[in-house]
């Protein structure tokens, strides 16, 4: 397995790099920014376009979360842009600690063939490489402490109750599995219209406003949290 | 500054000047200077005292008593008058006095029962109750009244036509006197004489009723100043007119045809009352200005417009007297009533800023306007007060003075005040501004280094354990990454506690979600998305981690709610329990707790009854 790697901390760096070796993967490039390392995997000119690249080209990226220039969410742009110029690339965004905000932000920039793990799983070999694996095979990985507060997100009740009474027919069928044409024959409405209550559903359950299949998810998780509540 | 201008557009409000009043002229103040002008007065109080000495000169030897007290009181009429000259507008009355004292003694010129003193003293016996009466009756204005004047005129002739009448109806005998005594007697009728005698005495009885008709009158007439200046002249005056109506019933009464001494002498004594009653007037007009004193006191104690118009009706005695604002005044439609301040640009007064009961009725136009400026020359307020204190010029001009000072460093201390507290906050927001970003450098450092080192090492270590398959070396790797993972999540922590990266980033409602997350309590969360300044925020973040905190600690709550509302210009947050309440606000905690949210420059309040939770409402400023 190939890894490039960008993280402004060269202590960090060199450790993970020790510790990829040690376990068998190839560190083919590293960087102490996002925008060195698309620089370094993508290089510009036209004779850069093959040959030697394709040798060196990373099976997946690690980002640190928390790159120069600004110290805030580099590793989300820095993950959309080079999800945007090769989409096999896996993407692992670390961070030193778990932001709910920050997972949902990653999985709606790059959607599946990534992963957002605090920075200790450095702490254990064999899970970093076998999450890693996974993320290569297109897999959604997610640090346990993330997963609880998404959870957590979704146990405001009150959000579910801002809905109203059409919205809450759809996020029902939404939860039943079925699409926003399923949901459209449902109800007797047109596909547009649907569309137009599922944004809305996001918007009230705080979700961000686009129709991604995580969002999806999350708002099923709080209206089966809130129907639990309820019983 | 105080200076009335000519071009007032209140001018119709202005009491005109008027040329006899009692303002001294600014370059011409004084009257004769004083060494010169007691030199003088005593020369005349001598050359008339001496006579009205001779005048009566007989009388010494038949009643000395009557002749010297009417002696005094000639000496006190005549002192009083020369006194009130220095008075400004009243030479009139001062003559008027001093015309009364020198008759008085005259009027018992008779005593001389000889030549044509008989006749005087009986046709002119009473012209110095003419003078009094002018004096009394117009003392302290400018001038007399019209009704007065034709009174005094028709008093003075009805005296005189009377007095002759009885004079031509009687011969010098009958009329007490010794017959060598020059007498024009045309018809010597004793009945005709008789009834004359008896309708002059009656007539000064009336005439007298009518004084007190006068006097009661501007007694009730006039008020404020006027008021307390002219009652002891005015009491005076209604116990001589008693006086002499007394007299006049005595004489009517008299078997003695001269006349009944021991009236007279009654008569002397109350009118005596009179000079000694202008005297105190006079007095009194001279210790106007230390009212003054207790004006400075009232305004210093209150320096605003409600607290200088109360102090300024006590003064000058005028309860209509009003002080109007107008140094914010917005500007009024031009052609409405609101009326310019001169040389106020753009300013205007109120249009209608006359209450009801500050225009007295009788003389609805009439009004003394003073406007009161800043040292740059801004209006700050108008006086408006009653047109008699155009008499007490030097007093309300004075008055308005001290005031005028007193709100120019009402304001000026107002100012200072404002600007203090702007810098305090100034100064307040800036040291917030540095805590928030000394914070944040802390756990920036922490992330930076400590954290990356540890990780690093974390990193390292476990590079090193797969390269040894020896089970001790693994078995004590094993147990340094552990405790390695247990320091890194307390720095985790140490870093987030000290400022998380979620609320910089995320903002309130994710950063409470991760507080609520950690805490063993149902909370309910009802946070708005929306962003305010970091600093609202930080201190709204620490606010409710430490309410939660206490909620748990304390309170053994087993809900909290939280609810927070951003708009344009506040952050109002509610944190609300369901523990056992009676928090003490003094608390250290809770204290804390208020201090953080004063130094964002919000207020708290903080609710806790006993049992029945604790509630805390903030309200914090965005910017």
């Amino acid at each position: 397995m190939r890894i490039a790697l960008a993280d402004d901390s060269a202590l960090f760096r060199s450790g993970v790099v020790l510790l990829l070796q040690a376990s068998g993967a190839k560190v083919t490039a590293e960087a102490s920014s996002g925008d060195e390392l698309i620089a370094c995997l993508f290089p510009a000119g036209p004779a850069a376009a093959h040959g030697p690249v394709d040798q060196e080209r990373p099976d997946a990226v690690i980002l640190d979360l928390r790159m120069p220039p600004t110290f805030t969410g580099e590793g989300i742009s820095t993950a959309a842009a080079i999800r945007a110029r090769d989409p096999d690339i896996g993407i692992l965004v670390l961070s030193t600690f778990a932001e709910a905000s920050h997972a949902s932000q990653l999985m709606e920039a790059v959607g599946s063939g990534v992963g957002y793990l605090l920075k200790d799983t450095v702490t254990d070999a064999g899970n970093l490489i076998s999450q890693l694996e996974r993320i290569v095979a297109g897999e959604t990985v997610l640090d346990p402490s993330v997963v609880r507060r998404l959870l957590a997100r979704t146990r405001s009740a009150s959000k579910i109750d801002t809905l109203n009474p059409r919205e809450r027919d759809v996020l029902a069928r939404m939860a039943e599995g079925r699409s926003n044409v399923g949901i459209a024959q449902d109800l007797f409405l047109s596909p547009r219209t649907v569309e137009a209550h599922v944004t809305s559903v996001f918007g009230k359950l705080g979700l961000g406003q686009t129709d991604t299949d995580n969002n999806r998810i999350r708002a099923v998780l709080a209206y089966l949290r809130s129907a639990d509540d309820q019983h | 500054m105080l200076a009335q201008r000519r071009d007032h557009p209140l001018e119709h409000l202005v009491t005109r000047h008027e040329p006899d009043t009692l303002r001294p002229p600014a370059d011409a103040r004084g009257g004769p200077r004083p060494v010169r002008f007691y030199l003088w007065a005593g020369v005349i109080l001598i050359a008339l005292g001496g006579l009205d000495t001779a005048a009566q000169l007989p009388l010494w030897r038949q009643t000395p008593t009557l002749a010297t007290v009417n002696l005094i009181m000639s000496l006190a009429f005549i002192a009083t008058g020369l006194m009130l000259q220095r008075e400004r507008g009243q030479r009139g009355v001062a003559w008027a006095l001093i015309l009364a004292g020198v008759f008085r003694s005259f009027d018992f010129i008779d005593a001389w029962n000889t030549g044509p003193w008989p006749v005087y003293a009986v046709v002119f016996g009473g012209i110095d109750r003419v003078f009094g009466g002018y004096a009394v009756l117009r003392y302290p204005r400018p001038a007399l009244g019209r009704p007065e004047r034709i009174y005094l005129a028709v008093l003075t002739g009805w005296m005189l036509v009377i007095r002759s009448l009885v004079v031509v109806t009687s011969t010098a005998t009958s009329a007490g006197y010794p017959a060598s005594s020059w007498w024009p007697a045309i018809t010597a009728d004793p009945r005709l004489g008789g009834i004359f005698a008896f309708m002059g005495n009656a007539g000064d009885a009336v005439f007298g009723l009518v004084v007190v008709f006068f006097l009661v009158r501007r007694l009730t007439e006039t008020k404020g100043l006027d008021r307390i200046v002219i009652a002891p002249v005015i009491a005076a005056g209604l116990a001589a007119v008693a006086a002499a109506s007394a007299t006049a019933v005595a004489q009517i009464f008299s078997t003695v045809s001269q006349g009944p001494t021991g009236a007279f002498l009654a008569e002397d004594l109350v009118d005596f009352m009179l000079p000694l009653a202008l005297l105190v007037a006079v007095i009194q007009r001279a210790l106007l200005p230390r009212n003054l004193t207790g004006l400075s006191a009232r305004v210093a104690a209150r320096a605003d417009l409600p607290g200088v118009r109360y102090a300024l009706r006590e003064t000058l005695h005028d309860p209509t007297l009003e002080v109007l604002d107008v140094s914010g005044a917005p500007a009024a439609a031009r052609g409405s009533r609101g009326a310019r301040v001169p040389d106020g640009p753009a300013r205007e007064l109120p249009t209608a800023p006359l209450p009801a009961d500050a225009l007295p009725s009788a003389r609805p136009n009439r009004r003394l306007v003073e406007v009161i400026r800043t040292d740059a020359g801004a209006p700050i307020a108008v006086v408006i007060a009653d047109a008699a204190l155009e008499r007490y010029r030097g007093l309300f001009d004075a008055a308005v003075r001290t005031s005028a000072l007193a709100l120019r460093n009402a304001q000026l201390q107002a100012e200072a005040a404002r600007a203090e507290l702007d810098s305090v906050r100034a100064s307040r927001a800036r040291i917030v501004e540095a805590a928030l970003g000394e914070r944040r450098r802390l756990e920036r450092d922490l992330h930076d280094g400590a954290q990356q080192h540890l990780l690093g090492l974390a990193a390292r270590l476990t590079a090193a354990m797969t390269r040894t398959r020896d089970p001790e070396a693994t078995a004590a790797f094993g147990h340094v990454r552990a405790e390695l993972g247990e320091v890194l999540a307390e720095l985790r922590d140490l870093a987030h506690g000290i400022h998380p990266q979620t609320l910089v980033q995320s903002g309130l409602a994710a950063a409470l979600e991760e507080v609520a997350e950690r805490l063993p309590l149902a909370i309910h969360l009802n946070v708005a998305p929306d962003r305010a300044p970091p600093t609202v925020e930080a201190a709204a973040y620490f606010t409710a981690c430490e309410a939660l905190a206490n909620a748990v600690k304390h309170a053994r709550a087993t809900r909290v709610r939280v609810a927070v509302r951003v708009t344009a210009s506040h952050l109002e947050m509610e944190i609300a329990d369901d523990g056992v309440g009676g928090a003490d606000p003094s608390g250290k905690g809770l204290a804390n707790l208020l201090d953080r949210i004063s130094a964002a420059d919000g207020e708290a309040v903080i609710d806790s009854p006993p049992g029945r939770g604790t509630a805390i409402r903030a309200r914090i400023p965005c910017g």
